[in-house]
C-alpha cells in the first residue's frame, strides 16, 4: 500500500499524495535480481503497452505483462510471485520482438519464474517434466504404440536418444542434480499432494 | 551411408521420435533426397524443453543443451533439428555460450563434472532453414525433387515463435510477415494461402499446455478460425509441439468447446516426403489424431 504523507499543510499531503510509487513493503533489489537473471535493461521499461498488445494471453485472460514489467520496478515482488497470471506467458517473444527499448520482456518473465521457484512457487507440470526428463532424458518418452509405429516404418523402436543408449543416463542425472533440481521437484509435488 | 555431400547430425527431440515418428522418418529420407545426410546423435536427450526447464532454472537449461550441442561437437558435424522448440535450447544456448564466456565457464565447471567440455565448435540449423538456402539445397532443388506435386492443395503455413523469434537475436529477417516458408510450400506445387495473425503462437509454449489447457486451446481455436475463414486443405509447420497442439488440440477443443475443423496438420518434412513420392504408410500418417485422408483425396 502507498504511504500516506505526514505533512504538516494537510491540503498539500493530500494534493501530493503518493498514488502508487512508494510503497515500503516493496523489495527494491527486485528488479535487479530480475535484469541479472533475464539479462535484460527491465528498468528502462517506459510502459507503452506495445508488450500487452502483443500478447496473445492478454486478450482471454488478466494476464497483463506490461504490469508485471511496471511492478518489477516497483518492487512487489510477492505480488509478482504469487501470481497465478506469471505463467500465462507462451513465451511467444513477440513483445520481446516488438519491444521499442529493446527489454525481452520476455525473458524478464523467465526470470520472475525462476524467482518464484526459488520459492518452492511453480505449477506442477513444470516439476513433472523435470521428473520425466530425470528418469528416461525426454520430456515426452517414448510408449509402446509409438515403438510398434517406429518399426513398421522401418526405424528402431528406440530412437538414437537416451532411449536407445540409457548409459548416457547417469551423465543428465548428475547435470540436473549439480542444481538439486529433482530432489526439489520431487519434494515440491510431495509437498503438494 | 549415401555419401551426401551435406552431413549434420540430427538431433531429435522428444515429441517427433516418440509421439510423430513419421516426422523421423520423412526427415531422413527427404534430406536424403535433396542431398543432405542425418546421421544419428547418440544420447542426445530432450533440449530441454525452453518452456518448462528455462521457467525453473535457466542454469540447468544452459547446461542440458549444452550436453546436446558437445555431443555434436565430439562428432565434428553440426546440428540439424526439425523442431521450433529445440532449436530455441540448441540453437540459443550455442550462441549464448559461444558469446558469453562468464555462462560458458559456469556451464563448463558442471559438465566437467561428466568429463565433457563446450568448445564452441559446431552449429545449429533448423532443416527448414538448410532447405531454403541455396548453398545447401534451395527453393529449386527441392522443386526438382517432387515426384507427386502437390497439385491444387491449399495450405496456411504456421510459422510458429522459436525459430524466427527473437529476430534480432536470429537471421531469418523479417518477423512480421515472412514469406519464405510460402516459397518451400509452393515449391512442392501446394498453394501457400494467407490468413489472419499469421504469426500467431499455437499457444501450447512456456508450459501453458500443461499449466492450463483451456487458455492454451483458446488460442489455438483462435488460429484454426482464422485458417478455416480462407479454406484450407492443410496446416503445415516445422515444429511437432505445434503440431502436437493444433492435431490432438482440434480433438480436446472439440471437447471442450464443442468446435469442430478437421483441419489436416502436416510437419513441412510430411509434406515434403508425400511430394517426393513417399506412401502416407511410410509416413505413418494414420497416427495423427486429425485424419489426414481429405487431404490425401485431394493429391493422391
Amino acid at each position: 500500500m502507498a504511504v500516506k504523507k505526514d505533512y504538516k499543510d494537510q491540503k498539500l499531503a493530500e494534493k501530493l499524495r503518493d498514488r502508487k510509487y512508494y510503497i515500503p513493503d516493496s523489495n527494491p533489489e527486485f528488479i535487479k535480481d530480475v535484469e541479472k537473471i533475464g539479462q535484460t535493461a527491465a528498468h528502462m521499461c517506459y510502459q507503452c503497452g506495445t508488450c500487452t498488445g502483443s500478447c496473445p494471453s492478454a486478450p482471454r485472460s488478466s494476464y497483463r505483462i506490461r504490469l508485471f514489467m511496471r511492478k518489477a520496478i516497483l518492487g512487489l515482488e510477492e505480488e509478482i510471485l504469487t501470481d497465478p497470471d506469471l505463467w500465462l506467458c507462451t513465451t511467444c517473444y513477440s513483445c520481446t520482438d516488438r519491444c521499442p527499448r529493446d527489454l525481452a520482456p520476455t525473458d524478464a518473465i523467465m526470470a520472475m519464474r525462476n524467482l518464484a521457484f526459488k520459492r518452492d512457487i511453480v505449477p506442477r507440470n513444470f516439476l513433472q517434466t523435470v521428473q520425466l526428463i530425470y528418469k528416461t532424458g525426454h520430456g515426452v518418452p517414448n510408449n509402446d504404440a509409438n515403438r510398434a509405429a517406429r518399426k513398421r516404418l522401418g526405424l528402431e523402436a528406440e530412437p538414437e536418444t537416451t532411449h536407445k543408449y540409457p548409459e548416457y543416463l547417469p551423465g543428465i542425472r548428475r547435470i540436473l542434480d549439480h542444481y538439486r533440481l529433482k530432489e526439489n521437484a520431487d519434494r515440491i509435488l510431495a509437498e503438494g499432494e | 551411408m549415401s555419401g551426401n555431400k551435406h552431413q549434420y547430425a540430427f538431433f531429435l527431440g522428444c515429441i517427433a521420435p516418440n509421439r510423430y515418428p513419421g516426422i523421423e522418418a520423412a526427415a531422413i529420407q527427404t534430406s536424403k533426397n535433396v542431398g543432405i545426410d542425418l546421421l544419428p546423435l547418440k544420447g542426445a536427450s530432450c533440449c530441454p524443453a525452453p518452456g518448462a526447464f528455462g521457467s525453473i532454472d535457466l542454469n540447468v537449461w544452459y547446461a542440458m543443451a549444452a550436453r546436446n550441442v558437445v555431443l555434436a561437437e565430439q562428432m565434428k558435424m553440426d546440428i540439424a533439428l526439425i523442431c521450433n522448440g529445440c532449436y530455441k535450447s540448441i540453437y540459443e544456448v550455442n550462441h549464448k555460450l559461444k558469446h558469453n564466456d562468464e555462462l560458458r565457464d559456469g556451464v563448463n565447471e558442471v559438465l566437467k563434472e561428466i568429463d565433457m567440455e563446450f568448445k564452441g565448435t559446431a552449429d545449429v540449423w533448423h532443416l527448414a532453414e538448410l532447405y531454403y538456402d541455396p548453398k545447401i539445397v534451395g527453393v529449386k532443388k527441392l522443386a526438382d525433387s517432387v515426384k507427386r506435386p502437390l497439385a491444387g492443395a491449399k495450405i496456411a503455413v504456421h510459422y510458429g515463435c522459436h525459430l524466427m523469434k527473437p529476430g534480432k537475436e536470429r537471421h531469418f529477417g523479417d518477423t512480421e510477415n515472412p514469406m519464405w516458408m510460402e516459397e518451400l510450400v509452393a515449391a512442392l506445387g501446394a498453394e501457400p494461402v494467407q490468413y489472419r495473425n499469421k504469426m500467431q503462437c499455437c499457444g501450447a509454449g512456456g508450459g501453458v499446455r500443461g499449466y492450463d489447457l483451456a487458455h492454451a486451446l483458446d488460442i489455438t481455436n483462435e488460429k484454426l478460425i482464422n485458417m478455416q475463414e480462407v479454406g484450407v486443405d492443410a496446416v503445415t509447420e516445422v515444429c511437432p509441439f505445434c503440431q502436437l497442439q493444433f492435431d490432438r488440440g482440434q480433438i480436446e477443443i472439440k471437447e471442450k468447446f464443442g468446435a469442430e475443423y478437421g483441419i489436416p496438420v502436416l510437419h513441412y518434412n510430411e509434406l515434403l516426403g508425400l511430394a517426393q513420392g513417399m506412401s502416407p504408410d511410410e509416413l505413418a500418417l494414420d497416427l495423427h489424431a486429425i485424419s489426414v485422408e481429405p487431404f490425401l483425396k485431394k493429391i493422391l
